[in-house]
């Protein structure tokens, strides 16, 4: 019994990127040669970012990152490619996630209520079943 | 005294069944109530009564929380009546039974749109009805309602390292659901996930339009400590891993 | 009828309305749809769109508009209201399914049209019933104030039975055999209370398809359904169904190559995924699984969008097909989005962890299918639909999960009487989906004269936001039975974490703290009034080896895994499958005992006769050697019981003290092995779902480390026989699968046994998953 590797996300082919021209391509010639990306900027025009991830989890352990490659198309204001850069997992930060929750004003149901909404499947199994 | 005796109410005229059906109602039996108005417009749909008992039944309904047969009421007024001063309240009740399911079920997504669809058309169609102004208050917390399931979801694959996946769902409160309570922690979730990603001037960007639009906003102080290096304040980063655990596996809670 | 008077191309204004006719409708509603307002210019083309709309409105029977100079003058006849609904003369079907049918509801007007399509589609659902005869007629009874009572008159008719179904020009297969594929039976004696036997158009459509399918699973690739016609008997209650088919040849695999113009395919590996071998007989299947295969290995190399695209060639010389899969790369299409509806108590994490696709991630439809059965096997949810749509452009998907709950919540109060137990309070609260976060959380207790027993469980199945289940459990139980000589009390409590280790494996580590405590129920006493108590005096024999344990508690300290590797029904071959279960405890943290416990279980599971007959096989062994070479304790032994062989009552085989034969003493090893044929019992329709079972068991249960027995254990006489002796069984059974579980009936017939040993000839258990 070994680790499990999964991956995730998608960046195109070399073949596809090396055929992209700074200053040239368009967003739109960037869509038709290489798709959409995985996410994009804040402000949707300025920066595409294909990221594709590998990831191994074994036994107990957590699923953790092994690599990941992250292409970035950011565009200039007339919306041709500006500059086509990659980033990897090292470049990454640790980020410790804010346990802050914004309060909703949905009540959700009191314990005891939620127990008894689930009630009503008789289970024949265990009354039937011998116990030796 | 039931409603249910058929033979009795055959030959009795409309104003005593409404009446009897106006004493159940204040007697909070809104069942029977409901019960004894469709009755009268059973028997006498071409009378005066039958459209106050309408409009009546759909109230009592609503009362006894029996939210189909409220709706299908509702409905009917409007087909019959819709020029009727009463057809917008016929209009609000419809939203109210989908939109009180949504406070019921906390969870489920479904009846969320129902119940914006139902606001909008009282608020557009009946703007300076006194149920408008209601209207726009309980679609905003639909609305509401709406982005918390898309925070809840994007918090989900940020907390398991999907950073592309969590970046998508917050920019879409960012995006589509801005008059929404949840777009300052949006915006401080968009910086985490891009400074996970090592995109710094992504991460400046999000947190410079939090600053800008939520400068008290507690979650512009944690953006701001993140983006800095400091360490989240107290409240924030949570104490401890053990607490961490029963947190997530006894109270549920996502981190 | 509507007129609408010859209005010529010119415009008008009125000053002045009068509307006639309406009762029910108010005279403004009329007006505002017909969209005219005093004192304003109106077109004729207007005009003629209003009276559209009003006749559109489904309320009025007539519309008729006339305009007088400065006045118009509006003539509607309104449809009456329904005031009542009813449905006569049928009695095979029950006005409550017939209800949903009618679209024509009470208190709304009445529409002729809509009143004659709901009785056509009662007839409809009468002909799906297999009644073809029957017919429905509305009609309707006027009442005062313009109201109509809807009555649907039903005339049901005979149910058309198939009387006989025969094939034409089938020579492979016997027409018994073909009967058994299809979902239509021919009517006989044990039909009468199914409906399978009735006649119905749609059903012999896709009993055609059955047809077809089973005769190109099996290499007919020429198979051609010729007709499918049913004739009427001229009673017209029942059918005569005949289907002329053409076989065509059976044709088999040749040579199946995989070839790829793509760099990063290296041929050989994919080459070796090929399950098929030259000769084998063709069938679509076949085909499929290899697909499957090498789909999985180009995901398992992180390769996206690598589609296996079958390409056959026929040769019909040697009736022989050869197929060549070409990996290439399909269309880039990405899932956008995962959205989840219908969870009112389920959290949306708790479903949207079964997912392996993350948001974004390249669209794999069999990942996702994988997904939707785990979300299945949750049990939480009577229906999980999982579909995918298009997304915001072509190159994306929407995947919609909509679930529909059902409750997982069960409390259980009991009060039972059973002949060795007397009477018993029982009480349980089991929930399986604990607050909607999948957790699992079992509690009960069962107090009675007898043997009382209380447990709780918690299991949380995804700690820590992994797929890593734990689980902690603690139990107390007390026996105090007649004809045992022995009271038992233990206490224990028990956590573990388990976690998957590979594909198909799962490994769970677990601590367990537990004290037994056995004691004697009866004290000697002065039976012979010789003023001495001696120690067996009075009361039943018991074996020395037995008292050894009674007296003061013991604490048994352990911890312990156990490794799963299991592919039964999830393999990527379904007619096949083993189980493989290895587990060890040690015992020695702390505690009284010293021993390591060790057990592994085999079974393997075959379908045979195209998926008609299961063949299982299963081997079990165990051992528990002490390490500290002190006595086993009885409570740590092996004692058999119906998991193990069957045939035998739980600790009815395995070495006993001739001195007191009535208590079992365990073993420290144990092994048993079983076979099992289940099969379909031929002359009981399939609907039933009842199938019949013949097995053999074999078992012995050994091994004592102390064997000095009779009434004081150290004088060296009455030592007990210890050694192995295989005790067998046979077996037939009686599998019936009910709504409450899959019942089983055990009739059994001990072949080798000794004389102390008890047997068990019936037995009736909830068969758990093999």
């Amino acid at each position: 019994c070994g680790p499990v590797y999964r991956n995730h996300g998608y960046i195109p082919e070399d073949a596809d990127l090396s055929a992209l021209v700074v200053g040239v391509d368009t967003i739109d010639s960037v869509e038709t040669t290489v798709g959409r990306p995985s996410a994009s900027g804040v402000l949707r025009e300025d920066a595409w970012y294909y990221v594709r991830e590998r990831r191994r989890q074994f036994g107990p352990g957590a699923s953790r990152p092994v690599s990941r490659e992250l292409v970035a198309i950011s565009f200039a204001e007339n919306g041709t490619i500006e500059n086509i850069e990659r980033f990897g997992l090292e470049d990454g930060r640790v980020v410790t996630l804010s346990r802050r929750v914004t309060e909703t004003s949905i009540r959700d149901f009191g314990l005891i209520q939620q127990i008894i909404r689930n009630f009503g499947r008789i289970n024949i199994g265990e009354a039937l079943a011998e116990d030796n | 005294c039931g409603g249910g005796n058929d033979v009795a109410l055959e030959d009795t005229d409309p104003e005593t069944i409404y009446q009897r059906a106006e004493r159940e109602l204040a007697s909070g039996d809104a069942d029977d109530a409901a019960g004894l108005f469709s009755e009268i417009e059973r028997l006498y749909p071409y009378s005066e009564w039958a459209k106050r008992a309408l409009i009546m039944q759909a109230f009592a309904y609503h009362q006894d929380r029996d939210y189909e047969n409220a709706r299908a009421a509702a409905q009917r007024f409007i087909d019959f009546y819709p020029v009727d001063e009463d057809a917008a309240y016929a209009q609000y009740l419809l939203a109210l039974s989908y939109y009180d399911q949504i406070d019921q079920v906390g969870r489920d997504q479904g009846l969320t749109f129902q119940a914006l669809q139902a606001l909008r058309t009282v608020i557009e169609r009946y703007p300076e009805s006194e149920y408008a102004r209601s209207s726009i208050l309980k679609f905003d917390l639909a609305f509401d309602h709406l982005a918390a399931k898309e925070m809840e979801i994007g918090r989900y694959y940020l907390k398991r390292g999907h950073y592309p996946a969590a970046i998508n769902r917050f920019r879409a409160v960012v995006e589509e659901f801005q008059t929404t309570t949840h777009t300052p922690e949006a915006l401080m979730r968009l910086v985490e996930a891009y400074l996970a990603l090592g995109l710094e001037d992504e991460a400046q960007t999000a947190g410079a339009i939090l600053g800008y639009n939520f400068q008290a906003s507690p979650f512009y102080d944690d953006a701001f400590r993140q983006l800095t290096g400091q360490g989240l304040s107290p409240e924030a980063r949570g104490s401890g891993w053990l607490r961490s655990i029963y947190d997530r596996t006894i109270r549920g809670r996502w981190l | 009828a509507v007129t609408a008077a010859a209005i010529h191309a010119q415009s008008f204004r009125f000053s002045s309305f009068d509307v006639q006719g309406n009762q029910r409708i108010e005279t403004a509603t009329i007006l505002s749809t017909l969209g005219v307002t005093p004192g304003e210019v109106v077109s004729a083309g207007a005009l003629n769109d209003g009276i559209q709309r009003l006749q559109a409105s489904g309320l009025f029977e007539s519309v008729e508009v006339v305009p007088q100079g400065n006045q118009l003058l509006v003539l509607v006849e309104e449809y009456p209201t329904i005031s009542r609904i009813s449905i006569e003369g049928n009695r095979r079907v029950d006005d409550e399914v017939l209800n949903q049918i009618i679209r024509s509801q009470v208190r709304r007007v009445y529409d002729p049209r809509q009143a004659e399509q709901d009785a056509a589609n009662l007839a409809q659902a009468y002909a799906q019933e297999g009644r073809l005869a029957a017919t429905v007629v509305p009609k309707i009874i006027r009442r005062s104030d313009n109201r109509v009572d809807l009555i649907f008159e039903v005339a049901e008719g005979q149910v058309s039975e198939v009387e006989r179904i025969s094939f034409v020009g089938n020579r492979a297969f016997s027409d018994r055999r073909l009967r058994r594929v299809l979902e239509t039976k021919q009517a006989g004696i044990f039909r009468t209370f199914i409906g399978s036997d009735t006649f119905v158009a749609d059903r012999v459509a896709f009993d055609s398809q059955l047809l077809r399918d089973f005769y190109l699973s099996r290499g007919y690739i020429d198979f051609e359904l010729l007709s499918a016609t049913p004739e009427l008997s001229p009673s017209r209650d029942a059918y005569f169904l005949t289907f002329r088919v053409q076989e065509g040849q059976q044709f088999r695999f040749n040579n199946v190559t995989v070839t790829s113009d793509l760099p990063e395919i290296d041929i050989d590996a994919y080459q070796r995924q090929i399950r098929i071998d030259d000769g084998d007989v063709y069938s679509p299947q076949a085909v499929e699984r290899q697909i499957q295969r090498l789909e999985l290995l180009a995901t398992r190399d992180g390769l996206s969008f690598i589609r296996a695209t079958p390409r056959v060639t026929r040769n019909d010389a040697d009736l022989s097909l050869d197929i060549e899969f070409v990996i290439e790369r399909g269309e880039r299409v990405f899932v956008e989005r995962i959205d989840i509806e219908g969870n009112a108590t389920t959290l949306d994490r708790v479903i949207r962890r079964q997912f392996e696709t993350v948001e974004g991630d390249p669209f794999n439809p069999r990942e996702i299918r994988a997904a939707a059965e785990r979300i299945r096997a949750l049990g939480y949810f009577t229906q999980a639909e999982v579909t995918a749509r298009e997304g915001t452009d072509e190159g994306r998907v929407i995947v919609d999960v909509d679930v529909e709950e059902q409750p997982t919540g069960s409390l259980g109060f009991g009060v039972s009487y059973s002949s060795d137990n007397q009477a018993s309070v029982a009480f349980s609260f089991a929930e399986t989906n604990f607050l909607g976060r999948g957790q699992t959380l079992n509690f009960a207790v069962d107090t009675g004269s007898q043997a009382s027993a209380s447990n709780i469980t918690f299991v949380e199945p995804a700690f820590l936001d992994r797929d890593l289940a734990f689980s902690v459990s603690a139990f107390y139980n007390e026996t105090s039975r007649d004809g045992r000589n022995f009271d038992s009390k233990d206490i224990g409590f028990r956590t573990g974490l388990g976690f998957p280790v590979g594909e198909y494996s799962r490994l769970n580590v677990f601590y367990s703290l537990t004290e037994t405590e056995l004691e004697r129920n009866e004290d000697p006493f002065d039976v012979n009034d010789d003023g001495i108590v001696d120690p067996g005096e009075g009361i039943d024999p018991v074996s020395a080896i037995l008292l050894r344990d009674a007296g003061d508690p013991t604490l048994t300290s352990s911890v312990g895994y156990s490794f799963v590797y299991n592919t039964i029904g999830t393999g990527l071959d379904p007619t096949r499958g083993i189980r493989l279960t290895f587990g060890q405890e040690f015992a020695g943290l702390g505690g009284d005992e010293k021993f390591v416990k060790t057990t592994l279980g085999v079974d393997a599971q075959r379908t045979v006769r195209n998926d008609e007959v299961v063949l299982r096989a299963s081997l079990d062994v165990g051992a528990l050697v002490s390490l500290d070479d002190t006595v086993s304790v009885r409570g740590n032994r092996f004692i058999n019981n119906t998991g193990l062989i069957r045939g035998f009552a739980s600790g009815g085989i395995g070495p006993r003290d001739p001195f007191a034969p009535d208590d079992p003493l365990g073993g420290n090893y144990f092994a048993s092995a079983r076979f099992e044929a289940q099969f379909p019992l031929g002359f009981i329709p399939e609907e039933y779902g009842i199938s019949g079972a013949l097995w053999l068991d074999a078992g012995s249960v050994w091994g004592l480390d102390d064997v000095d027995g009779g009434a004081d254990g150290d004088d060296g006489i009455g030592l007990v026989d210890d050694d192995f002796f295989l005790n067998s069984a046979v077996g037939f059974s009686i599998l019936w699968d009910t709504q409450i579980g899959p019942l089983r009936f055990d009739f059994s017939e001990a072949i080798d046994k000794r004389d102390f040993d008890e047997t068990q000839s019936f037995d009736l258990t909830i068969q758990t998953r093999f």
